[in-house]
């Protein structure tokens, strides 16, 4: 390093370097000024000088130095080596390991490159190139434990685990006997653990569990060696020495459902989809007793048998599941409860049960059978659970009442009044859902998760100013509601995209969306400093789970649903452009050319005004930064806080290109991903993609309406296309002659008798008689009247259900408005349209959108006293109460307003 | 007392982030409407306001106002007493009350009172179990209710002697 240079510039190019790694980069700037004077075309002086402003934010500068410092001495790895670092800070790694391979040419045993290389290439996961990178790391400096650890990582990466072993392996046989030394017990345990998972990965069980047995007293984390076990036995097939060892980690922690998972394979009576022959069931049950004797204090172990307990004995064990809940008060057992909805006949069975239990407790104050008197809260948990049933069935009107009565039973539980704003929400009416969030939350000002529900529902109601405002009481700066997107708040970005999309305002929405895509980008960067840091701490069955995870990151569904909303604000971009600029520039047009050289003028003057106050508040930010944590950290402002920009891209398509790319690798399961492929390549006139997506969903759900839609949509196009001409043409056409036989829903039928037979299998579904309701008009604009005739056929069926009390409808409120659009905006019949929203305003009197006839009534009932004589102060025997000195200022008329509530 | 089991009953400080839950049950129990001042006052009374919870659920206070006497002694005014209906007949008053008593005799305070309309009897007999009487009755208390009298109710505590 520095070696071309005199003595003393050959020291102030050691201080360069010195004092970049120790932060100190005035000083570093300085020498390399000093050096510069002398030598102005010295090029690793140049590098180093580049990569400290680098670290001064003077990126522009940096670069153009590095590069200079390369060009001028393009034999130094030290150039190549800062011109690698610089892409590294900017995240460009795939330029940065070109740059480090450049230096290794000139220096190929550079320890320091060689490492930074490798955490790129794991980064990157160039995992071929990783592997050599770390081989000739070990073969450098086989005494380091780090890189023998690495070696044998990179190895399981590259999928060659048996390898990885034997590396592990060389690397035992190097240490002495007695290894580890206390101080490293720990991460020794954690490399035989790892060790032993690579050869469970390679199926060399019974080598692991010899090797897990000798190495017992050298595994620090017990918990972990037990699991392992019991995991290898299980595979192997000693089911006996299994069901042991699951019934010891049990008696060690009988809440885990795994391990009872476990233990049910072990003695062989467990199915994947939790359906069991009456023997099985038999034998369950009586598993599950015994256990339920020895684990009095798991819940656990009462609550799996509700999943496989059928009719009476179901019921019964019900009971007694939820009797000491509902008196203990447990908010939670509705959710706890609500996967048994999905099982046919298991929600009748617990209506008509939580039904005898309210009446028992009504009448006589005690469970039926029971000879305990309840606690009155009792009686109020069981309507609340009762309130939450109603609203699952979809019996908005039952559950209102039911949570009323609760309220008014004891109207100081918070629980009670999310549930109702939860109802309201269901039912349709957003505002008063909103509003009752609002009454919850301010029951309990201290409940940041209260807070978070009540903002959710605010920007369901399309409250978003209000909903900022909520939101900012829980974050740490106060004002500035731009830290929920620093603590990478992912749900309220994408309800307030979403509640923006609604809206109409896409930019805002995008910015929102895209905000969240960056915070799946930051997710994957953060994984950059794990690479070193868990080889050093050895912590490696996490490290390589994490890598894992890190590669599926993207089908996590907030990423879908971000994805989601962008594209769909992209293909309404397309769709609609926006005008403000055409229309602008004709307005201009009219204009006379003084006019419009004020009118310039006035556009200019407005922008610096802009600009100025963007950079006061820019200054106020870091002077209150500096003045809190006393040193400088300048948030940049945002320049396009409301997305304006995000909105003049030129072609959408393609943007939605890139984000639908993103979902295909990752969600390539979910239906809406290939619908948005549909959509997107329509408009893009790309046939054969945009036939790839019909297929794909025609191989995830042939039957649903929006595959149907796609299927016929597409064969009309490409029917009403004109004849091929060019070549690609040509050979588009062929392609799509060669695969339309392959359609089974195509076969030897027009269009018509396809979308006609789709009608006659499906004709009882709303949804599905829409769907071909509107291809018939697709495919014969004169028979609109039939389309909508079809529409208007359908009968909103009764659930077959036995449930006590009141009839559910099949039809749900969201596919109602769907239809709703459908009528108004597709087929475009005002009158259909408005006799569907009467119809449906029948159905959904709570819905806002159908304009229901009890819609903002809930909200409002609450801000009334409570007119319930049972609670009348004055008369009431029994009372322990005054309200003297109170009714003297309510005759001032001071009376105080609850609190101001804007819906 | 009618259950069968034991349910904790606790009492806790009213703050300004629970406030809304002294509303709510003042809503459910009065027919009045309370000022700010009344909310004021409570938060200000300190340890002399408080909530009561049945498990974990809020069904009762009491919140009083200090009120400075003539010659500098502070008493406590009782500004409202109350539990939710299903609640009652579990102890929840008694134990309201007996912490404000408790802590007037801790704190040297001679004298609790509070008003209470002159038809409730059973407001009459709970206060005289306690051991405080009627003092006073002011006419035309009320302006909207029916009998619109009510009676002062003190108490006047005498103060252990301290032991030589």
């Amino acid at each position: 390093m520095g070696a071309s240079l005199p003595p003393k510039e050959a020291n102030l190019f050691k201080l360069i370097v010195k004092s970049y790694e120790t932060k100190q980069y005035k000083k570093g700037l300085k020498a390399a000024d000093q050096i510069l004077k002398k030598f102005p075309d010295h090029g690793e002086t140049l590098s180093m000088k580049g990569l400290t402003l680098n670290c001064m934010d003077r990126k522009s500068e940096a670069y153009e130095l590095v590069r200079l410092g390369v060009k001028n001495d393009l034999k130094s790895h030290v150039c190549w080596h800062v011109y690698g670092l610089l892409y590294r800070s900017d995240r460009e790694y795939r330029e940065a390991i070109k740059c480090y391979r450049n230096a290794l040419r000139i220096d190929p045993d550079n320890i320091e490159i060689l490492r930074d290389l490798s955490l790129l290439q794991a980064q990157m996961r160039d995992l071929s190139g990783f592997v050599e990178t770390r081989q000739q790391l070990l073969t450098l400096k086989p005494n380091h434990r780090m890189n023998w650890i690495g070696f044998a990582v990179a190895h399981h990466l590259n999928s060659n685990g048996s390898k990885a072993v034997e590396i592990l392996e060389a690397y035992e046989g190097t240490l002495e006997d007695d290894y580890p030394p206390d101080n490293e017990r720990c991460e020794h345990g954690e490399m035989l653990l790892y060790k032993i998972s690579l050869l469970e990965e390679c199926d060399f069980l019974e080598r692991a569990i010899e090797e897990l047995r000798r190495k017992e007293p050298k595994i620090v984390d017990k918990l972990s060696y037990k699991e392992q076990e019991v995991s290898l036995l299980v595979k192997i097939g000693r089911l006996e020495e299994g069901a042991k060892m699951y019934r010891l980690l049990l008696s060690m922690n009988p809440d885990n459902y795994r391990y009872y998972e476990g233990l049910q394979k072990c003695v062989g009576v467990y199915s994947e989809n939790g359906k069991y022959s009456f023997d099985e069931i038999d034998q369950l049950d009586a598993l599950y007793k015994s256990l339920g004797q020895q684990y009095t204090w798991s819940s656990a172990v009462k609550r799996i048998p509700l999943d496989f307990l059928q009719g009476e004995k179901f019921r019964e064990a019900a009971f007694n599941y939820m009797r000491p809940l509902l008196t203990k008060g447990v908010p939670s057992l509705f959710s706890d409860l609500s996967s048994l909805y999905n099982q046919p006949g298991k929600a009748d069975i617990l209506e008509q049960l939580i039904l005898e239990l309210e009446h028992s407790i009504r009448t006589t104050g005690r469970y039926p059978g029971r000879e305990e008197k309840e606690p009155p809260s009792t009686l109020m948990w069981t309507l609340f659970f009762l309130a939450q049933h109603y609203d699952r069935r979809g019996q908005y009107e039952l559950a209102l009442s039911k949570i009323d009565e609760a309220i008014e039973h004891t109207p100081t539980v918070i629980d009670l009044y999310s549930v109702k704003s939860r109802i309201l929400k269901h039912a349709g009416d957003l505002a008063a859902a909103a509003a009752l969030a609002d009454e919850a939350r301010c029951m309990d000002l201290a409940d940041r998760y209260v807070n978070s529900e009540c903002v959710k529902r605010m920007l369901q109601a399309d409250q978003v100013p209000l909903a900022e405002k909520t939101a900012v009481l829980f974050t740490k700066d106060g004002d500035q509601h731009n830290n929920l997107h620093d603590m990478q708040c992912m749900w309220y970005e994408l309800a307030s995209g979403e509640s923006y999309f609604r809206q109409g305002d896409l930019g805002r929405a995008l910015k929102k969306f895209l905000a969240v895509e960056k915070h799946y980008a930051d997710i994957t960067e953060d994984q950059f400093d794990f690479h070193s840091y868990c080889l050093r701490k050895m912590t490696l069955r996490a490290y390589v789970e994490m890598l894992k995870f890190q590669d599926r990151l993207h089908s996590h569904s907030y990423f879908h649903k971000a994805a989601a909303g962008a594209i769909r604000c992209y293909i309404k971009l397309y769709d609609c452009p926006p005008k403000s600029t055409t229309e602008d520039d004709n307005d201009k047009a009219n204009l006379l050319p003084s006019q419009k050289k004020k009118l310039k003028q006035k556009q200019r003057k407005a922008e610096a005004r802009a600009k100025k106050e963007a950079e006061g508040k820019n200054e106020e930010s870091s002077a209150s930064g500096v003045s809190k944590s006393g040193k400088r950290h300048v948030k940049p402002v945002d320049p396009d806080p409301h997305g304006e920009k995000l909105l003049q891209v030129e072609d959408p398509m393609l943007e939605a290109t890139k984000y639908l790319k993103l979902l295909q690798k990752s969600s390539p399961n979910s239906l809406e991903t290939h619908l948005f492929s549909f959509e997107v390549n329509m408009r893009k006139q790309k046939i054969l993609l945009a036939f790839q997506a019909v297929k794909q969903l025609l191989r995830l759900d042939a039957e649903n309406p929006d595959s149907h839609r796609c299927l016929i949509r597409f064969f009309h196009k490409v029917d009403s296309m004109s004849a091929p001409v060019t070549d690609a043409e040509k050979l588009i056409w062929s392609v799509l002659e060669a695969e339309r036989p392959a359609i089974s829903q195509l076969q030897e039928k027009s269009l018509i008798e396809t979308n006609k037979s789709f009608l006659d299998k499906h004709g009882d579904s709303l949804m599905h008689r829409a769907a071909a309701a509107e291809m018939l008009y697709v495919l014969e604009p004169n028979n609109k009247s039939e389309a909508i005739k079809l529409i208007e056929d359908s009968a909103n069926n009764l659930v077959p259900t036995n449930g006590a009390l009141g009839p559910v409808k099949e039809w749900k409120l969201r596919d109602c408005i769907s239809v709703h659009k459908l009528l108004k905006t597709v087929l475009i019949d005002q009158d259909a349209a408005l006799r569907w929203k009467v119809k449906c305003t029948e159905y959904f009197p709570h819905s806002a959108y159908f304009e229901g006839n009890r819609t903002g009534l809930s909200s409002s009932a609450y801000n009334q006293p409570s007119t319930n004589p049972e609670n009348g102060a004055a008369n009431h025997p029994g009372v322990n109460n005054q309200s003297a000195h109170a009714t003297t200022i309510a005759s001032n008329g001071k009376l105080e307003a609850f609190k101001e509530l804007t819906i | 007392m009618g259950v069968g089991r034991e349910v904790a009953i606790s009492l806790d400080a009213v703050r300004d982030k629970n406030l809304m839950q002294l509303r709510k049950l003042n809503t459910a129990l009065f027919p009045v409407r309370y000022n700010d001042k009344y909310y004021a006052d409570a938060l200000a009374s300190g340890e002399f306001t408080k909530l009561a919870y049945f498990s974990d659920i809020c069904v009762g206070s009491i919140a009083c106002r200090l009120e400075k006497k003539e010659g500098g002694a502070i008493c406590v005014y009782i500004m409202t007493l109350g539990v939710l209906a299903p609640y009652r007949g579990l102890g929840i008053g008694t134990k309201l009350l007996n912490h404000v008593l408790e802590l007037c005799s801790k704190q040297n305070m001679s004298e609790i009172y509070l008003h209470v309309q002159t038809n409730n009897e059973d407001a009459i007999n709970f206060y005289k179990k306690f051991g405080f009487e009627i003092t006073d009755t002011i006419h035309n208390y009320y302006t909207n209710i029916t009998p619109p009298d009510c009676y002062v109710v003190t108490k006047f505590i005498t103060q252990p002697q301290p032991k030589k």
